[in-house]
């Protein structure tokens, strides 16, 4: 019994030293899974800013006053809204719009001073693109808001009393609500799907196409044993990717690194479980390496969608948010984000480590059996 | 002159009809290829909004008056906030890690009496900054909140304001995320489409080894390439038209300016987008190596890079010039022009000759990568 089970572990070692040289040999494939990463981590790092500022406005003084000119260069001195040209009328102010030079026009007509002045309401007319319907609410509430305050200003100072109510926030963890700390959990989650589900499938996929799964299968070697020899390297790689985005997110984006590493990494081995067995189940219900790269974008896109990576999973439809709970990209992306981030460790998490292991147990046996049917 | 033109769109048609019936023989593709679309286009319109309403907010209300349950209420009554349970502020991190709430309003002992006594009353939100998005949009709609509160509160408001802002919103007035994104989507979507299904094509010919019975038969290069291109921009093109006509019919996303200058624009766009899965099919040989490049290629730039989300303009420097030679983003701006602000040629010419430039230089590219030689 001992020495059958030793022999098992011997071919399993084997199959795996096989695979990890059939990978590493290739070249092309070892920049794939190192070099994709590392350009994902940094594009997503740089490119994606939630944070709206430096919106261009153009600008119409109409009246050209002091009062105007303050109001003006206060309002565009905040960061949110940036002066990027001056116009003479409103209407070509709005054809730098349509070119898409502007997203803002800000139109003070005549009289706005002397309105202010005399005590009379002194308009103001902020003209919106709304293409984009986040920047435009967010460079439009900079508007109302700073017409706002003075507006609350000059009247209290007018009526001599202060405002009544204040709120002072308090922000945890982000202060400064930086992009990066909070995409980086979620370009991991992303990552780990992208390489290790379609690999695998378009992996196990090329083998029936040239036959050699067949082949290992006259050698003792039992089909148990190949698929985990199979999948240890990519188990190895998954782990080494997850290093290499958090040493490129700490030194280049201050990622940081609050919570149980321990926890993360618990999650990440049950959440590549996860992630293989899906790989798996596609490669076995496709004949060609096309269909099963096919089969595993039809799983990735969507999965990576509603995981919450891109945007808020609060901001989807009731419906779709329940659809969410069968995603396991969204249980990985809380894990990551509140270890990393919030300093959260399994008394906070047991939750999301209870379903990645059900879906990483559930999945990978549900493909492994059918792997097994298969081939035996 | 002229017979060596008719033999050479023969070629041209026999290549393009040996790779149709590839595609009619593996309708998996042809299936993936258009609905995968449709189903990423209904996800996304209905998924993609940074729009957040129902916040869950944890209250601790030290004062218990009814003013403090005033100012709760105008918390709640608004649908912005749920009023999720009642802590104690030293637990609002615990909270926090387990994303039970966003935010936390903390109202002192006291506040009624503050407020009866004409002195100003503050109230504390600690928010969880680690989704930046949903942070501000928590930081805005409490601060309104707040001030209206305020304003309900205070004396009697003076017969007129002393200053009003009046916000128009064009193009788009109602705000909706699906007329921005429908047409970054369309970006999207054609590029992965027509990159990942090209990518393999080539690589399969070289794998599978048929490349060699190509090479002994009279079919040059330039024939090859255009042969396998031309199947590939026709379900290209019925994606694009699947595309908007269900952006037009699921979401009401208006085509305000010319429907051909919005093909032009498509056909441009999947032309360069074939090629660049040609050319990497073509230098990597392999097909698992070329869809991994493919997917690098063409997802990331045209989701990150294109303007599709997130405004190029926000960008550093060095992605902003990288944008410059993403196909996508003059896609992308281009259908954003003609769709929703009615532009015309005068003002779109440039993205078409941007698109028309990459097209011509990528398929030279691919023809010239392509040797018909043996490895």
């Amino acid at each position: 019994m001992t020495a059958a089970r030793g022999a098992g572990w011997v071919r399993l070692a084997a199959v795996a030293r096989k695979e990890w040289l059939q990978t590493l040999r290739d070249r092309r494939i070892v920049f794939m899974l190192v070099v994709a990463p590392l350009v994902q981590t940094v594009l997503f790092g740089y490119a994606v800013d939630f944070q709206v500022d430096q919106v261009p406005a153009a600008v119409v003084d109409g009246d050209r006053t002091p009062e105007s000119r303050l109001h003006l260069r206060r309002l565009l001195a905040d960061g949110t809204l940036r002066r990027a040209a001056a116009f003479e009328s409103g209407a070509a102010a709005l054809a730098a719009m349509d070119r898409g030079e502007v997203a803002l026009a800000l139109v003070l007509r005549p009289g706005f001073g002397e309105d202010l002045l005399a005590g009379r309401t002194a308009r103001v007319q902020a003209v919106l693109d709304g293409t984009d319907p986040n920047r435009a609410t967010v460079a439009g509430a900079a508007a109302s808001r700073y017409f706002g305050e003075r507006a609350a200003e000059l009247a209290a100072s007018r009526a001599g009393v202060e405002p009544p109510l204040r709120l002072v926030p308090r922000i945890f963890y982000n202060p400064s609500l930086r992009t990066p700390p909070y995409m980086i959990p979620g370009v991991l989650a992303m990552l780990l799907v992208v390489v290790t589900t379609i690999v695998t499938a378009m992996g196990l996929a090329r083998e029936r196409e040239s036959g050699t799964l067949e082949q290992v299968l006259v050698t003792p070697v039992a089909p148990m044993e190949l698929l985990a020899g199979k999948m240890t390297p990519f188990l190895v790689l998954g782990l080494f990717d997850v290093l290499l985005v958090l040493t490129v997110g700490t030194l280049l984006f201050d990622l940081p690194l609050r919570g149980s590493l321990p926890v993360l990494g618990a999650g990440t081995l049950l959440y590549l479980l996860t992630t293989l067995g899906i790989g798996l189940l596609i490669s076995t219900a496709s004949r060609t390496q096309q269909q099963a790269f096919l089969g595993g974008f039809l799983f990735v896109l969507p999965a990576v969608l509603l995981a919450g990576v891109v945007t808020p999973i609060s901001s989807m439809p009731r419906a779709l948010q329940l659809v969410t709970w069968l995603d396991p990209l969204r249980y990985y992306a809380e894990l990551s984000r509140a270890v990393l981030q919030k300093g959260a460790g399994a008394a906070e998490l047991w939750p999301q480590l209870l379903e990645l292991a059900a879906f990483g147990i559930a999945i990978f046996g549900a493909a492994a059996a059918r792997f097994r049917r298969e081939l035996g | 002159m002229n017979g060596r033109l008719s033999r050479f769109a023969t070629r041209v048609g026999a290549m393009s009809f040996k790779e149709a019936l590839h595609v009619r023989r593996d309708p998996r593709t042809l299936y993936m290829a258009l609905v995968m679309p449709v189903v990423m286009l209904l996800l996304f319109g209905y998924g993609v909004s940074f729009d957040v309403d129902h916040l869950p907010l944890a209250v601790a209300d030290g004062d218990r008056s009814e003013s403090s349950r005033a100012l709760v209420r105008a918390f709640t009554a608004s649908g912005e906030f749920d009023r999720v349970a009642e802590v104690d502020p030293a637990r609002a991190d615990d909270l926090f890690r387990r994303s039970r709430a966003a935010a936390v309003l903390v109202i002192p002992w006291g506040h009624a009496r503050r407020l009866a006594a004409g002195r100003p009353a503050a109230v504390e939100l600690l928010v969880d900054g680690s989704d930046g998005t949903t942070a501000n949009q928590v930081l805005a709609k409490a601060d309104a909140i707040v001030r209206a509160e305020g304003r309900r509160l205070g004396p009697a408001p003076a017969s007129a304001p002393p200053l009003e802002v009046q916000v128009l919103t064009r193009y788009n007035p109602a705000g909706r995320s699906a007329v921005y994104l429908v047409p970054g989507l369309a970006a999207y979507l054609l590029a992965i489409a027509a990159v990942l299904l090209t990518a393999l094509t080539v690589a399969g010919e070289w794998e599978r080894g048929s490349m060699e019975q190509l090479f002994a038969s009279p079919v040059g290069r330039l024939e090859i390439i255009l042969g396998k291109l031309l199947p590939y921009l026709a379900i290209g093109l019925v994606q694009l038209l699947l595309v908007l006509a269900v952006g037009a019919a699921v979401f009401e996303v208006p085509i305000a300016g010319s429907l051909w200058l919005v093909f032009a624009l498509g056909l441009l766009f999947l032309v360069g987008m074939l090629g660049q899965g040609l050319f990497i099919s073509v230098v990597t040989r392999n097909q698992l190596v070329a869809t991994q490049a493919g997917a690098l290629s063409s997802l990331l730039p045209s989701m990150l890079l294109s303007g599709m989300l997130f405004p190029i303009e926000n960008m550093p420097a060095p992605l902003q010039a990288l944008s410059r030679v993403i196909p996508a983003r003059y896609l992308v701006h281009g259908l954003r022009g003609a769709m929703l602000k009615g532009n015309g040629l005068a003002v779109l010419w440039p993205d078409l000759a941007s698109l028309a430039l990459f097209a011509v230089v990528i398929v030279a590219l691919a023809t010239a990568r392509f040797r018909r030689r043996l490895a």
